[in-house]
């Protein structure tokens, strides 16, 4: 009977496991096709089959990209305003968090409820609103104008709380009782209590940053001033679009992200898994 | 002059009064353990001596100053609470340092206090360790030496010894009296357990509704328990509680029990009517001969030095009796009982205690 049971539990995990992996091959074929097809020619590109594999690699369109365009700007810009969200964004929702959930002040209830509020409202039906706010401070083209409106993560804000909220109060009422103000209180038992959290948000800030397109491509004209997602719709001239060359500047924009993901991997995953339950 | 004081401090939550009207004076040095059932509001007060929990009304005084607005790290109390609160990503050695370096001292000053903190505790060797490395008892240890090396005016302890295992709990429970007999620093203890509120305490306040019931030394509260509720709260086993009516002659009282037994004492009740008589287990004797009354031995606890005898007597109440370590008596045997007429308490509708003489 154990035997029947135990070969039936394999029976579904092998089916689990058959359906995982197919899902995994149709999620990841177009980024495998992508980057086959930085490798390919022009003209075999464009051909109407299928073709898994070059049939003359070639490395001309990351050369091209890499020294026809202004890629290098487009990748400071990007790592500048990326860091600069995620310093900003985290040290922020840190002190937000931490403020509702362990101080006692008047209308924290309804700050709390306003920042759950926030979430209802996407980025873009603020979109306009910000593009002119930035437009009359005079930030359009700056760091400081892709930046400013990337702050608002409500999500970050979400996952401190939930975990200051967890820390026993014992260990905030023996801070009291050892005459540590607040301030103390955060940075040197709040903060170092949930490294694990900071670390995992500042990575998924980062990442969410690096792969912003709408705002940067709407706060920026200027190609110098570029960040490297709106960059990559430049690699094309006046005599049209040229795949190959366009996927090959994609590969680049991306490599960095994945590179990050591949050294921090279990970190963003446990980031992505705090904030599963609530990121709507 | 008391090292702390407190002046009919009374606190709610909302509707709900958590202390209620109370008053009390600590001297310097002394070891006073509050004690009572949950709810009864020891751990409220003692937050509210620390500056946890604010106080409604009344006044707090802290070494003769007025402390009741004062903020906890400025009230020169330390705590050790029950589950040790030690920083998980300090060492020990900065867990103790960081009560310190918060009010500016000097680190060389910070070092020297908590040398002398690791050497008073016997744990030098641990200064380095993180608090995940230690025993339960050696994480006791270091939260009682967090609150040494602020050389505070009081100690506060909240339920400090409710973790630990049962040996572990009477190893560190000579040590805190040892620490005490050492440093002669004033303390204030909370607990439930009411042989480490005998064995520790110089005075026991024992609470009980959000108010004190008696405030005494071990002996006092034991020997003349001020109400019902302190008479069977103290002592464990627990006292006898039997009804009675009462016929008073002078400064004599008959008591006649339940069965019809009848107990003279000498007391002084205002009047006679109906009393609960208490009279615990070890005032209670298995005779060979006649007693005051005889009862059914139900179960017998033999102890080793003494034997508990549970009996029931002809109506049914139930008296706890003593017997020595070698007692013969086995369930089922009838028993005759002799009070000590001398241990005798009675205790009126309203949980008024008269002792016997």
């Amino acid at each position: 009977m154990n035997l029947a049971r135990t070969r039936r539990v394999n029976i579904a995990g092998a089916i689990i496991t058959v359906i995982t992996v197919i899902a995994a091959i149709i999620w990841a074929f177009p980024i495998y096709w992508g980057i086959v097809s930085s490798f390919k020619l022009e003209d075999e590109v464009v051909r109407p089959y299928i073709e898994l594999w070059p049939e003359h690699p070639t490395l001309r369109h990351y050369w091209f990209a890499l020294t026809q365009t202004q890629i290098g700007s487009w990748y400071v810009n990007s790592v500048a305003t990326a860091l600069g969200v995620t310093v900003l964004t985290v040290s922020t929702s840190l002190l937000v968090g931490y403020a509702i959930s362990q101080l006692r002040f008047p209308g924290r209830r309804v700050l709390w409820w306003l920042i759950l509020a926030s979430f209802m409202v996407p980025t873009q039906v603020l979109i306009i609103n910000h593009f002119v706010l930035i437009a009359n401070m005079g930030l359009l083209n700056t760091w400081a104008g892709i930046i400013l409106p990337q702050l608002i993560h409500p999500v970050v804000i979400i996952v401190y709380k939930q975990f200051f909220d967890q820390v026993p109060k014992e260990f905030r009422e023996a801070a009291v009782m050892d005459n540590a103000s607040e301030l103390r209180i955060l940075s040197k038992v709040y903060i170092p209590m949930n490294w694990g959290v900071t670390t995992a948000l500042s990575i998924v800030t980062f990442i969410w940053a690096w792969n912003a397109f709408l705002w940067p491509f709407l706060a920026v004209t200027r190609t110098e001033m570029m960040t490297i997602t709106v960059g990559i719709t430049q690699v094309s001239d006046a005599f049209g679009v040229y795949y190959a060359r366009q996927l090959a500047s994609a590969v680049l924009a991306g490599f960095p992200v994945a590179l990050a993901y591949l050294l921090f991997q279990r970190r963003v995953t446990q980031a992505i898994t705090l904030s599963a339950g609530i990121k709507g | 002059m008391a090292d702390i004081s407190l002046q009919n401090v009374s606190k709610s939550f909302g509707a709900v009064d958590v202390i209620k009207d109370i008053s009390l004076e600590v001297e310097q040095g002394e070891f006073v353990v509050f004690l009572g059932p949950s709810g009864s509001g020891k751990s409220t007060l003692l937050r509210m001596i620390a500056g946890l929990e604010s106080i409604d009304r009344g006044k707090l005084l802290i070494g003769g100053k007025e402390c009741q607005d004062i903020a906890p790290g400025q009230r020169n109390v330390a705590m050790v609470f029950q589950n040790y609160a030690l920083y998980p990503h300090m060492t020990v050695r900065d867990n103790m340092a960081f009560g310190l370096r918060n009010i500016g001292m000097k680190e060389k000053d910070i070092e020297a206090r908590v040398a002398d903190a690791g050497r008073i505790l016997e744990m030098d060797a641990l200064l380095d360790r993180r608090p995940s490395q230690l025993s339960g008892g050696q994480r006791q240890r270091v939260a009682i030496g967090r609150a040494i090396v602020k050389e505070p005016a009081a100690f506060l302890f909240d339920e400090p010894l409710s973790n630990l295992d049962a040996a572990l709990r009477v190893r560190t429970r000579v040590e805190l009296a040892q620490l005490h007999q050492r440093i002669a620093a004033t303390m204030i203890y909370v607990t439930h357990d009411q042989t480490e509120a005998m064995t520790l305490a110089d005075r026991i306040v024992i609470l009980n509704d959000c108010r004190i019931e008696q405030i005494g030394t071990p002996m006092e509260v034991y020997t003349y328990p001020a109400s019902r509720f302190v008479a069977g709260f103290v002592g464990s086993p627990g006292m006898n509680f039997l009804n009675s009516d009462v016929a008073v002659s002078g400064k004599e009282a008959t008591a006649t029990l339940g069965d019809g037994s009848r107990v003279a004492m000498s007391i002084d009740v205002p009047e006679g009517g109906t009393y609960e008589l208490g009279i615990r287990p070890e005032a209670v004797h298995v005779v060979t001969g006649e007693g005051d009354t005889t009862g059914e031995a139900t179960v017998v606890e033999n102890l080793g030095d003494r034997t508990l005898v549970y009996t029931r007597l002809g109506d049914g109440s139930s008296v706890i009796a003593l017997d020595d370590g070698r007692s013969q008596v086995a369930p089922g045997d009838t028993v005759s009982l002799r009070f000590d007429t001398s241990q005798l308490h009675l205790f009126d509708s309203s949980g008024r205690a008269y002792h016997a003489d």
